[in-house]
């Protein structure tokens, strides 16, 4: 990681071309193709587990960019809410609504084409903002801008009273999803059975 | 000092980070609230069941009013003007306009959650209350399970806490400086309240199905508003209201990547645009409006009082707080288009509510009716606007109140009986309460001797004032056809014969009685001496910068 941040400071902006690529521009660009890769098998695999699983290599693989461009904090974030919480919401919600874990054909639905269309559309947006907006300019990576540390000392000093509402926030909505789904009061357990009851109801529905 | 060096070499970091500064004093009265919800939390945690719904009151009302002594305090310290000021690193004002609405929340609060304990409106049910709110809110609807709850006499006292968290999210979303303790802000007011839309005990689907619309329109709102406020920090380079002015109006100094952002004006008018979409959706204008309806009607009757009083004071505050700080430099920009969503608000709500025939769906058009009227104040953009919308903003919360209680009262076997309909001939059977209503009603309609004209006429003479005197003809006119439904409903209720098997009036306790009388006494009171109030609303009209 330092050998790739110093070889990214050491280079002078007009010295920079794209024909005599850095270590670290080629890890980039390997990486990203891994990502396309999954997240397209991701997309077109017919077994929903594996679905998921390959959503975890798209994933990481983003937090692998993020920590290539030195921003280490939001690398972390990344596995932390998408592969951490995520994509296990994801695998738990397989696991308990007890969908079939084999091949599923039923999975497609028929709003493919229109899913591509919007997919493909966002994609170009992106694709020409970020293009527009940077065209051939090279950014130093070699400051102190994307470091946990300096993330903490904003989020410490400028923006604790927000950081503080947030926490309120997450209490609030703890109690309401207890609100919301405690299905017996104190001290009753649950009747065996009630969830299948329901599930199976929706189901028929 | 030793042990911090101590303990920080063995965390492996140094202590250098200046520790924030917060002036704890200035900000007590969300923290009050915000300490009464955690005590709420650990009440009904520890606390055996048959305790715990008076002590949730108790505990609501004491940090509800310890809130209000805080904000009366600051105010008389000189807070609302000669020592207003930016707190906690510039994230929160205190100034003015927010501590008069901190204090308008409040009290909105604490009359609200009176009507929440409300529980002499129904017979007892195994010797149990019964209230506004599900026994049980997980269980299935009309199932047998939520039979047991309501055999057991369970109750969700959770509402109180969840209430006592949106109050907190409400003091500071007026008040908040920057546009991320805004949004965080919005979040915090807004989570609980789509919670409670979910538990009413009577018509439980309606009342889930009002939650889900409200939830995922009001995310889609959220986003807008994060979006905005990306694409302004991406033009200004900062999320303070009052540098984005700085740079607005060129005053700020130009760094290299400010020459560049500001080049082009796109990204601040989407921004603005986005951010106004996020704050439109919460005060309810159109076209943002279509959950209201559907939401006040399904939403448990206290908690539409609430929700309908107390958030819409609270967006207002944001609204005029993002207008009148960060975007002054723009007016003629976003001028005409508040024009038009304020012209919009006012004419398709005042039309819709005429094809009303629920008593809860009609009071939604018409807050959605007032929630154009209460634009045309923010339009003036001089100082006598924002006294206007203050002004406009208490009156209206306390008549918003009144009036969900008293439909709170109107019951038949299957709840409350809010069809038009039912409403037949109230004046023979029960004078008191349908004159009470019928004056709630003339205060919406803005009949003088009453606070809503009082309000209405201070906004629309702002308005006219501020170069906007078409706005002002639109506004009268809106306000001729509200009057004519509000005073079809009087009609129904006084001219028309009951009939045979309508609805009951329940006789309520104490609580009930104490926020319709003082919806009363405040609409009469801001009505006939509003000069005092129309006084303090101009002494708190300048906010900080």
């Amino acid at each position: 990681m330092s050998t790739l941040l110093a070889a990214a400071g050491s280079l002078e902006p007009a010295a920079r071309s794209y024909l005599s690529p850095t270590g670290q521009e080629i890890v980039f660009l390997l990486v990203g193709v891994l990502v396309l890769g999954a997240a397209v098998v991701s997309v077109t695999t017919r077994q929903l587990v594996h679905a998921a699983l390959w959503l975890v290599v798209a994933l990481g693989g983003l937090a692998v960019e993020f920590l290539l461009l030195t921003a280490e904090f939001v690398a972390w974030v990344q596995v932390l809410v998408y592969l951490g919480s995520v994509v296990v919401l994801v695998l738990f919600g397989l696991m308990l609504t007890r969908a079939p874990i084999g091949r599923s054909p039923d999975a497609d639905s028929g709003n493919r084409p229109a899913a591509l269309a919007v997919g493909a559309a966002s994609a170009a947006t992106l694709v020409t903002l970020v293009v527009d907006a940077f065209r051939s300019s090279w950014i130093d990576l070699s400051g102190p801008a994307g470091t946990t540390r300096l993330t903490g000392e904003f989020l410490f000093s400028h923006w604790v009273l927000p950081f503080e509402a947030l926490s309120v926030l997450l209490l609030a909505a703890l109690v309401g999803a207890i609100v919301l789904s405690r299905a017996k009061g104190d001290g009753t357990k649950p009747r065996p059975g009630n969830l299948r009851t329901v599930l199976t109801k929706t189901k028929e529905r | 000092m030793i042990a911090t060096h101590a303990l920080a070499a063995a965390g492996g970091n140094s202590p250098s980070i200046p520790a924030p500064h917060i002036e704890y004093g200035q900000l007590s009265p969300m923290l009050v609230v915000f300490g009464a919800a955690l005590v709420g939390i650990l009440a009904e945690a520890f606390l055996p069941r048959r305790l715990r719904a008076a002590t949730q009151l108790g505990i609501s009302l004491a940090g509800l009013v310890g809130g209000f002594v805080a904000v009366v305090v600051l105010a008389a310290q000189g807070h609302a003007s000669t020592r207003a000021g930016l707190l906690a690193m510039g994230s929160v004002a205190i100034d003015g306009p927010a501590l008069f609405l901190q204090g308008v929340i409040l009290l909105t609060a604490v009359l609200a959650v009176l009507t929440y304990a409300e529980g002499r409106l129904e017979p007892r049910i195994n010797g149990h209350r019964i209230d506004a709110f599900a026994a049980q809110a997980a269980a299935v609807p009309g199932g047998e399970q939520e039979r047991e709850a309501t055999r057991e006499g369970l109750r969700t006292t959770e509402i109180y806490p969840l209430t006592l968290f949106a109050v907190g999210g409400m003091l500071l979303f007026p008040a908040s400086n920057d546009l991320l303790t805004m949004f965080v802000a919005l979040e915090v007011l807004s989570l609980p309240l789509y919670l409670m839309c979910a538990i009413a005990r009577r018509r439980r689907l309606l009342s889930q199905e009002a939650a889900v619309k409200y939830f995922l329109l009001g995310a889609f709102a959220s986003a807008f508003f994060l979006f905005g406020t990306a694409l302004l920090y991406g033009y200004a380079g900062s999320l303070r209201l009052g540098e984005i002015a700085d740079v607005v109006s060129g005053v700020a100094p130009v760094t290299p990547a400010l020459a560049v952002t500001t080049q082009n004006d796109a990204l601040l008018l989407i921004g603005l645009a986005m951010v106004s979409v996020g704050l439109l959706f919460k005060v309810g204008a159109v076209p943002f409006h279509s959950w209201t309806p559907d939401v006040y009607q399904g939403a448990p009757t206290p908690v539409t009082g609430f929700m309908a009083a107390a958030t819409k004071t609270a967006a207002f505050g944001a609204l005029l707080r993002l207008f009148y700080v960060a975007f002054p430099g723009i007016r003629w920009d976003w001028r005409p288009v508040m024009w038009g969503v304020a012209i919009l608000t006012m004419v398709v709500g005042s039309i819709l509510a005429v094809t009303q025939q629920d008593v809860k769906r009609l009071l939604a058009y018409s807050s959605i009716a007032h929630a154009g009227f209460i634009l045309t104040g923010l339009i003036a953009t001089d100082r006598r606007g924002v006294a206007a919308v203050l002004f406009y903003l208490l009156a209206y919360s306390f008549v918003t109140l009144g009036a969900f209680a008293v439909v709170t009262l109107v019951r038949d076997s299957k709840g409350e009986a809010t069809h038009l309909s039912s409403w037949a001939g109230l004046g023979r059977r029960s004078p008191l309460l349908a004159a009470v209503f019928a004056l709630f009603l003339l205060a919406f309609a803005g009949i003088p001797l009453t606070s809503g004209f009082t309000g209405k006429f201070a906004v629309f003479q702002a308005a006219a004032g501020g170069g906007a005197a078409p706005l002002v003809i639109v506004g009268v006119l809106s306000s001729a056809i509200a009057a004519f439904f509000y005073i079809r409903v009087i009609v129904l209720m006084f001219f028309s014969d009951p009939q045979p098997s309508g609805p009951a009036v329940a006789v309520p306790s104490a609580l009930t009685a104490t926020t319709i009388a003082f919806g009363v006494l405040v609409t009469l009171g801001l009505g006939l001496l509003p000069q005092y109030f129309l006084d303090l609303a101009t002494k708190a009209s300048i906010f900080i910068r």
